[in-house]
C-alpha cells in the first residue's frame, strides 16, 4: 500500500467549510451534501472541499483539534508516556498535510502547528522503531496496537511484516513440516 | 430513488440484505484493503461489484442527460470526481486479485475444482477463464521452448509443485469489527507456549494470518 492510497481513505474525513457559491443539494453515491449558501457552514468530504477551496470557491474550517494549545498538550504526553497515546484524529498526519499546504490561509498559525505535528510524529515513529525492536527480540507472536494510525502503521508494515516472517520461518526450519512434503529434486 | 435501485439489484443477485449506496461503497473499500492485503486469493465479491458497476453507470448515465438539459455544471463536477474516486477503487480492487491469480494459477485453479458444493467460489466466472487461459499460455510457452526438447523421461513438470503456495504464515495488521473471545495464538508450534486472547471492538493488532483467516472471511474483522 503506498502512502498515496493511505491519503486517498484520509479524504473521506469530513470537514467544515464556508461556501462563498450557492447551488442546491448534491446527489452523491456516498450520500447527500448541501445545500450550499454563501456564509452558511457545511461539512463536507475532504476530497471535495480540496477541490472547492483550490477554485476558491469556499474557505475551510480547521478542525478542533488542528490548534496550537491542544498540539502542544499532546505532542507532550505524547513525549511523557511510554506507550502510545491517542491521536485527536486517525488521519491526523494526512489532513495537516492537505490542508496546510492547501489552505494554511484559513489556519492560523499554520507554521506552528505544522511543527507540532512533526514533532509529535517523529516521536511516535521513533517509539515504534524501539517497539517493534523489543517485538522482535522477545520473540512475540501478537501484539496489540490500538493507538497507532494507518500511515504510521502503512511506513513500517512491509519491512516490519516481512521481517516477521523472516523469523519465523528461522524459528519453524527444525519443525517437520506439516504437509510432510519433502523436496525431491 | 436510487436506493431502490440498490436494493431491486441486490435481492436480485439472492443476497438477503438491503443495501444503500453508501454501505455498498464502504463494502466495496473493506473488501479491497482486505484484497490487498491478505497473502492468498479471497472470496469472489461478484456480487458488489456488480452492484458498484451498476451505480456508476446510472450515475453516469444521470449525469450526461443532467448537464445538456440544465447547463448546471458544479455539481456534475463534483459527481464526476466521485466517480472517479469509486472507479480508482473498483480498479485497483480487481487489479490486486489478478495479481494474485497469476502468481498462484495452479492453486487457485486447483482450490476450484476441488470445492464442495455450496460453498461460496473464490473466483468470479470470468476470473476463472482469465485463470485457466493463463494456465494453457504457460504450459504451452514452457512445452515449445524448452521441455519438449528435453529427455522423454523430463518432458513433464508438475506446476502445483513448481509454483509457490500463498504463504499464509505471513504477519498482518486488523482491526476487529465484532468482538472475539479466546482466539489461540502460537508463538511457534510447540504447544507450551500458546496463550488466548480476547479481542475488543475497534482494537487493532498485529498477527500471524493463518490465526484469523476465517475471520477475515467472516467479516469479524478487517485487515489494515
Amino acid at each position: 500500500m503506498d502512502a498515496c492510497e493511505v491519503e486517498f481513505l484520509a479524504e473521506k474525513e469530513m470537514v467544515t467549510v464556508i461556501p462563498n457559491f450557492s447551488l442546491d443539494k448534491v446527489y452523491l453515491i456516498g450520500g447527500d451534501l448541501g445545500p450550499f449558501n454563501p456564509g452558511l457552514p457545511v461539512q463536507v468530504p475532504l476530497w471535495m472541499a480540496i477541490n472547492l477551496k483550490q477554485r476558491q470557491k469556499c474557505r475551510i474550517v480547521p478542525p478542533d483539534w488542528m490548534d496550537v494549545e491542544k498540539l502542544e498538550q499532546i505532542r507532550d504526553t505524547e513525549r511523557r508516556e511510554e506507550t502510545f497515546t491517542p491521536m485527536p484524529n486517525p488521519h491526523y498526519m494526512e489532513l495537516t498535510k492537505l490542508l496546510l499546504n492547501l489552505a494554511s490561509d484559513n489556519i492560523p498559525k499554520a507554521d506552528e502547528i505544522r511543527t507540532l505535528v512533526k514533532d509529535t510524529w517523529d516521536t511516535r515513529i521513533a517509539k515504534l522503531r524501539l517497539s517493534t525492536d523489543s517485538f522482535v527480540r522477545e520473540q512475540e507472536a501478537h501484539a496489540k496496537l490500538d493507538n497507532l494510525t494507518l500511515m504510521e502503521i502503512n511506513t513500517i508494515s512491509t519491512f516490519f511484516t516481512e521481517s516477521l516472517n523472516h523469523m519465523y520461518k528461522l524459528r519453524t526450519t527444525l519443525q517437520t513440516p506439516e504437509d510432510g512434503q519433502s523436496q525431491e529434486y | 430513488m436510487m436506493e431502490d435501485d440498490v436494493s431491486d439489484q441486490a435481492s436480485d443477485a439472492g443476497s438477503e440484505e438491503v443495501l444503500t449506496p453508501v454501505e455498498l461503497i464502504n463494502k466495496l473499500e473493506e473488501a479491497w484493503l482486505n484484497e490487498k492485503f491478505a497473502p492468498e486469493l479471497l472470496e469472489s465479491k461478484s456480487e458488489i461489484v456488480e452492484c458498484v458497476m451498476e451505480q456508476l453507470n446510472h450515475m453516469v448515465m444521470y449525469l450526461s442527460n443532467f448537464s445538456i438539459s440544465t447547463g448546471d455544471l458544479k455539481s456534475a463536477l463534483l459527481n464526476h470526481m466521485e466517480i472517479e474516486r469509486i472507479r480508482f477503487m473498483l480498479s485497483s480492487y480487481l487489479r490486486s486479485r489478478l495479481l494474485k491469480i497469476e502468481k498462484f494459477f495452479p492453486h487457485v485453479l486447483e482450490k476450484e475444482k476441488s470445492r464442495a458444493e455450496g460453498e461460496p467460489p473464490h473466483l468470479s466466472p470470468e476470473e476463472f477463464a482469465f485463470a485457466k487461459e493463463y494456465m494453457a499460455h504457460t504450459e504451452a510457452l514452457l512445452k515449445n521452448m524448452a521441455l519438449r526438447h528435453m529427455p522423454p523421461n523430463l518432458q513433464t513438470l508438475d506446476l502445483l509443485k513448481c509454483v509457490p503456495k500463498p504463504d499464509l504464515d505471513s504477519f498482518v495488521f486488523l482491526r476487529v469489527k465484532e468482538e472475539q473471545q479466546s482466539i489461540l495464538v502460537e508463538p511457534e508450534t510447540d504447544e507450551q507456549r500458546e496463550y488466548a486472547i480476547d479481542m475488543e471492538v475497534g482494537s487493532q493488532h498485529l498477527i500471524r494470518y493463518r490465526t484469523i483467516s476465517p475471520l477475515v472471511a467472516s467479516g469479524a474483522v478487517k485487515l489494515i
